[in-house]
């Protein structure tokens, strides 16, 4: 691996995938990096059906969706290491990458580009600091379903769910096929963080109550999970007296929220949006560092795969841009602003020098709303206009904004006005 | 027949082990968990205090401040992880001044060096994220702190190395004294005889002392303390240990940086009936945020990863109490060793051995006072790591991605001379998961490790204590 790579993906999930097919050209030296001995990443998870609707037209179960990615990455030869892990990345005028394998140890890799895929984590008890004792039986919904689909281990019988996350939902009912009885999902918002086809599916399907605007408050057991309590909360989160509930469960699984994993980044200074905690990027899914790109999950969570491959395209036309392009604009870098209503939008910023393809607007809004119009303003003139009903917060909303949208240069302002 | 047995293995327990093994004696340590250093040596500030505290005259105050100096001992022979951080004491208006004015007072006495007084600017330049609402800080560079497993497991595995007995699983259920000798007997009706017993029984040390004497000169009244752990990414923020002023509740809500660059913010302070509840509470978890922000400014509380809380074994004696039982001949109690417990501990084992026991064998020649250094992969230079990973491939293979920890280290966690079978125990001795995921991605990888090494079903691996599988049946067997 003496060679200078020119795009070096790190991650053989559904973005990095993507990314690398996109990526492909003959003059291009590509490399993807995977940790685990297998690509696919959290996909190999997910045996359920449902993914890739709208980049296969096929109803395909997540290992399926890999494996139609990973056929094409075999197919056009790109090169790849598995079982590999990136333990930093640095930059002077190229990237060094240090990473580290069983069959060569620690070495470094250099390249031109880089795409990071590195997906994202869960967030575990301690981040939302349930209390009570910590006995076995606590663990992530993601974590449960790992060793459930690909281990062929069920973690409990009992079992309550705190978090209506998609995981956390999707966990409910493979567990009961399974034989296991799930007494329960608690979620502390006034509505489920997973989208609605998978409360249908996996809850009112098999008739697991739901309790919304609940979080569990107590956990027994010295050594083993004995009970749960749960309780309601007002809308300001303040818990309701005597709403207390019981549970007497095995195990409790957390679908409490998804981080992107950039823990990549500490050890290079790239600017950070605090809402995403991810990188801040541009239309280009290009970072504050030339020629690092970030897209998937470790950019922002996707309620859908065929989301990650859409963005991860993107990355990876704007990663064989950077390279085979001679000409570099000097980054020019305006900001996304938006209202209250709006919680995040990706991209951050865009770059009006390098303004050929569309900028593809992604973002949540921070409350369910029956009806509204997203509007897109520049010089105080609006640009664009969208109109969406039944918008929760767990369904990510999009915008789509050609070149010739634009009436300046000038920073853009998203609101949301919401109709009665 | 053994010389000396000791009753827990917490830091205490395993330092006095390594004080006895430098003689030419019988001696063996009983713990009742399935693991060393699992109660009160678990969960703690791990701080190694400079003494300024415990009043002028006490046990408490002698023993911390030769402890603290100790500890540069057992980094040098058995290296230990140690941060030397120093302190600050901080006040917040005139009346509190005049309090830390007797601190320091009190802190000459017991002999603590190197302290000065600092206004908020001058306290600032080290620690910019110091409270604005400080007005004084007496300053304690002796302030260092530990890792208190790490310590406990290097101590009684350099007992170990000179001849101590360890024995798990082993919770005494009675006491008998016959023609000078002692009968123990644990839960599995095992029998142990012993010319002297140490009570280093840490919250159960009056549950021991029941066992054997009557009239009782102490009782245990735990102490629950609560704590939330700050993601290593936090390093930097807060570099020395920062108190507010001292209560009688103890020394108050702490930021206490860690060696692996984690903070910790706590402890909370209540009384317990239940010496062995380590649960966390709504209550006591809000009143650390409340009060850690009388300290440090732009507290990053989305870097919490963790809660956990510990007990501590404060007693109705008010000072720790080291003594030989009045009726009964060669039994110790080291009990009471609630803070600053950690601190002394190294000078709690001399004081025992040195001034209570009076030991007047000879060092034997075999003693050895060190134990090989650990090998913390990442913390390796880079032409170490090529050595290391040329003799073995799995020092290249990255199980815990956040702390970055190799198959290779993990396996040495499961079969080193304490080693363990245990999530829990190969998390305390290699440190994987306790990064920001918590195990989240490679806890699966370290049950098959585990399993693997153990000859074990996977159902069969415990999370920490004794039949907690984290795995409940295989799905897909014909049965």
């Amino acid at each position: 691996m003496k060679d200078i790579y020119d795009i070096t993906i790190v991650g053989g999930g559904a973005a990095g995938l993507s990314a690398a097919l996109e990526a492909y050209d003959p003059n291009i030296k590509l490399l993807i990096i995977e940790r685990d001995q297998i690509f696919g990443g959290i996909l190999n998870q997910c045996i359920h059906n449902g993914f890739g609707l709208h980049v296969f037209k096929e109803e395909l179960t997540g290992p399926e969706y890999a494996q139609k990615l990973i056929d094409s990455v075999i197919k056009k030869n790109i090169e790849y290491i598995l079982d590999t892990t990136v333990v930093d990345i640095k930059k002077e005028d190229i990237f060094t990458l240090t990473v580290s394998n069983i069959e060569h140890g620690e070495f470094e890799i250099k390249s031109k580009t880089i795409i990071l895929t590195s997906g994202c984590y869960e967030r575990s008890r301690g981040q939302i600091s349930i209390p009570g004792d910590r006995p076995k039986g606590i663990m992530t919904a993601g974590s449960a379903q790992r060793y459930l689909n690909m281990d062929g281990y069920l973690v409990g019988k009992e079992i309550f769910i705190l978090g209506s996350g998609d995981i956390g939902l999707i966990m409910a009912r493979r567990m009961t096929l399974e034989g296991a009885h799930v007494l329960g999902v608690a979620e502390l918002m006034p509505f489920s963080n997973g989208l609605t086809r998978n409360v249908v599916q996996c809850l009112n399907d098999f008739d697991i109550p739901l309790y919304l605007s609940h979080t569990v408050t107590d956990v027994v057991g010295k050594e083993s999970l004995e009970a749960i309590t749960i309780q309601e909360v007002d809308k300001d989160y303040n818990f309701i007296e005597g709403t207390q509930k019981t549970f007497k469960v095995d195990t409790l699984l957390l679908s409490v929220g998804l981080i992107p994993d950039v823990k990549l980044f500490e050890s290079i200074a790239i600017d950070i949006d605090p809402l995403t905690k991810s990188a801040y990027v541009n239309q280009a899914l290009e970072t504050s560092i030339e020629g690092l790109f970030v897209c998937g999950n470790a950019l922002h969570v996707h309620d859908l795969v065929d989301d990650v491959t859409i963005e991860s395209q993107k990355a990876g036309r704007s990663a064989k841009k950077y390279i085979l392009d001679a000409k570099k604009d000097k980054a020019c870098k305006k900001v996304v602003d938006f209202d209250q209503l709006i919680r995040y939008i990706v991209p951050q910023s865009i770059d009006f020098n390098n303004l050929s393809q569309d900028v593809d607007l992604s973002f949540r809004t921070s409350k369910k709303i029956e009806k509204a119009t997203f509007v897109v303003e520049q010089n105080g003139k609006i640009i664009k206009e969208v109109k969406a009903k039944y918008i929760v917060p767990a369904e990510m909303q999009k915008i789509k904004l050609s070149p010739s949208d634009f009436i300046s240069k000038d920073d853009l302002y998203i609101h949301v006005k919401e109709m009665s | 027949m053994y010389d000396y047995t000791i009753i827990g293995a917490g830091i205490i327990g395993s330092l006095i082990a390594r004080e006895l093994s430098k003689y030419d004696l019988n001696v063996l340590v009983l713990e009742k968990e399935n693991d060393v250093a699992n109660v009160q040596t678990r969960a703690n500030s791990a701080i190694v205090h400079s003494g300024h505290d415990p009043q002028y005259g006490t046990l408490k105050a002698k023993l911390s401040v030769l402890g603290n100096k100790l500890y540069d001992d057992l980094e040098k022979d058995l290296h230990i992880s140690l941060l030397k951080t120093g302190a600050y004491v901080c006040a917040h208006d005139k009346d509190e001044e005049d309090i830390l004015n007797d601190l320091y007072e009190n802190a000459k006495l017991n002999k603590v060096n190197d302290m000065e007084f600092l206004n908020l600017s001058q306290a600032q330049l080290s620690e910019p994220n110091l409270s604005d609402d400080i007005t004084k800080v007496l300053s304690l560079p002796t302030t260092k702190v530990c890792f208190p497993w790490e310590v406990a497991f290097f101590a009684l595995e350099n007992a170990i190395n000179n001849g101590v007995e360890l024995i798990r699983n082993s919770e005494i259920i009675s006491i008998d004294h016959k023609n000078d000798i002692y009968i123990l007997k644990d839960q599995n009706d095992q029998i142990y005889e012993s010319k002297a017993i140490i009570n280093a029984a840490g919250v159960y040390s009056d549950d021991i002392k029941d066992m054997i004497e009557d009239d009782a000169p102490f009782k245990i009244t735990p102490r629950k303390g609560e704590y939330f752990v700050l993601d290593k990414s936090v390093r930097g923020f807060i570099n020395h240990v920062l108190y507010p002023l001292p209560s009688k509740k103890g020394k108050g809500v702490l930021v206490t940086p860690q060696v692996h660059g984690n903070i910790l913010l706590g402890p909370t302070s209540e009384l317990v009936d239940d010496k062995g509840s380590i649960s966390t509470s709504k209550t006591g978890l809000t009143y650390i945020k409340q009060h850690v922000t009388a300290l440090a400014k732009n507290i990053p509380f989305e870097l919490i990863i963790r809660s956990f809380a510990g007990v501590r074994a404060t007693s109705t004696y008010k000072d720790f109490y080291i003594k030989e039982s009045t009726s009964h001949k060669g039994f110790y109690h080291v009990a009471g060793i609630d803070s600053p417990g950690i601190t002394a501990a190294p000078a709690i084992a001399k004081y025992l051995v040195d001034e209570i026991i009076k030991i007047k064998l000879p060092i034997k020649d075999s003693f050895t006072p060190t134990i090989a250094k650990k090998i913390v992969f990442n913390h390796l230079t880079k032409e170490e790591k090529i050595k290391k990973q040329k003799e073995n491939p799995l020092y290249g293979r990255i199980i815990c991605k956040c702390e970055h920890i190799t198959e290779q280290e993990i396996i040495d966690a499961i079969h080193g001379p304490l080693g363990s079978d245990t999530i829990k125990g190969i998390k305390k001795r290699a440190r994987a998961g306790s990064g920001i995921c918590q195990g989240g991605y490679c806890e699966s990888l370290i049950v098959k490790i585990i399993a693997r090494e153990t000859n074990k079903d996977l159902t069969q691996v415990d999370y920490d204590q004794k039949n907690t599988p984290i795995l409940y049946k295989e799905t897909k067997v014909s049965s």
